[in-house]
């Protein structure tokens, strides 16, 4: 992968190939703390495994398949990048919750990449689903979601560029 | 491949065009395209593929087709992939996928009738 936006795209697809009809997209920036988060969370059914089985790359839900390196692949990134990754049971929305955190600084973080394009792809094909994207970069939030998500999301473009 | 957005501009009008091109997505359609995205084909650029159908469908006028995402299919190989499904069932899968071989899908097959032979899968 080249860089977070493509990770990000891959979760949001496990999510929706879960069956979610909500799924919230977070991305905070806490720049005194040198962090970057990334989370994603949907009101599917959840991990059929444990967390520790979601994140090894020789285990996969999907039948005919040996591996599922979509969120090991998140997670080695992310260690490379000074963070880690986590997932469990989304608080608000009851199904998976998925936790990415790394330096914001760090040497070995991938550039964030073209959020708003992985937004606007699962957007567009899956009308039917209900997206939030929450943005933080300190105390400056900005909150996109439902229909209203492809005409605002320049805001999206303003927030990882100021971010490169 | 897609031209990446660099300004809020870009995006804007893209947004605009696809908001305009609804229709294209609304629902299942006589003609499915379903773009394959799991971790292969979105390492393989399929984000890029799905916004090269948006655009191309919306250019050639084709009303008649909606377009899709799905998981892997299994044939990580052959990423970034695409299927077409027509109305009666038939299938058409189509790999290693890039702009210009899109536009020759939309123009060709999606709009003419005739698959493109080339570009399809063998099995």
């Amino acid at each position: 992968m080249h860089d977070l936006s493509l990770y990000l795209l891959d979760i949001i697809e496990n999510s929706v190939r879960a069956g979610a009809t909500r799924i919230s997209v977070g991305v905070t920036v806490e720049r005194a703390a040198d962090s970057l988060e990334i989370t994603v969370e949907d009101d599917g059914p959840g991990l059929p495994v444990t967390p520790h089985e979601a994140l090894d790359p020789f285990f996969t839900t999907k039948k005919g398949k040996k591996t599922g390196l979509g969120l090991s692949l998140f997670r080695q990134a992310a260690e490379a990048a000074g963070g880690g990754l986590s997932v469990g049971r989304s608080a608000d929305l009851g199904g998976a919750f998925v936790r990415a955190w790394m330096g914001l600084g760090n040497v070995d973080r991938p550039p964030l990449g073209d959020v708003a394009a992985s937004i606007f792809t699962m957007v567009a094909t899956n009308p039917e689903v209900d997206f939030v994207v929450d943005l933080a970069d300190g105390d400056k939030r900005t909150s996109l979601r439902g229909s209203e998500l492809p005409q605002r999301l320049p805001a999206l473009v303003a927030y990882q560029e100021a971010l490169t | 491949m897609a031209d990446k957005i660099t300004s809020p501009d870009q995006l804007l009008a893209r947004a605009q065009k696809a908001q305009a091109d609804l229709d294209l997505r609304q629902g299942r359609k006589d003609t499915q395209v379903t773009v394959h995205m799991g971790t292969c084909g979105i390492a393989a650029g399929a984000r890029d593929v799905v916004a090269t159908f948006m655009t191309e469908l919306s250019a050639a006028g084709v009303t008649s087709a909606s377009l899709h995402q799905t998981g892997c299919a299994g044939l990580c190989e052959e990423e970034p992939m695409a299927t077409i499904t027509l109305a009666d069932g038939t299938m058409y899968r189509y790999g290693l996928l890039d702009k210009d071989k899109v536009h020759t899908i939309v123009t060709d097959h999606l709009v003419g009738g005739t698959p493109v032979d080339a570009y399809l899968i063998k099995t």
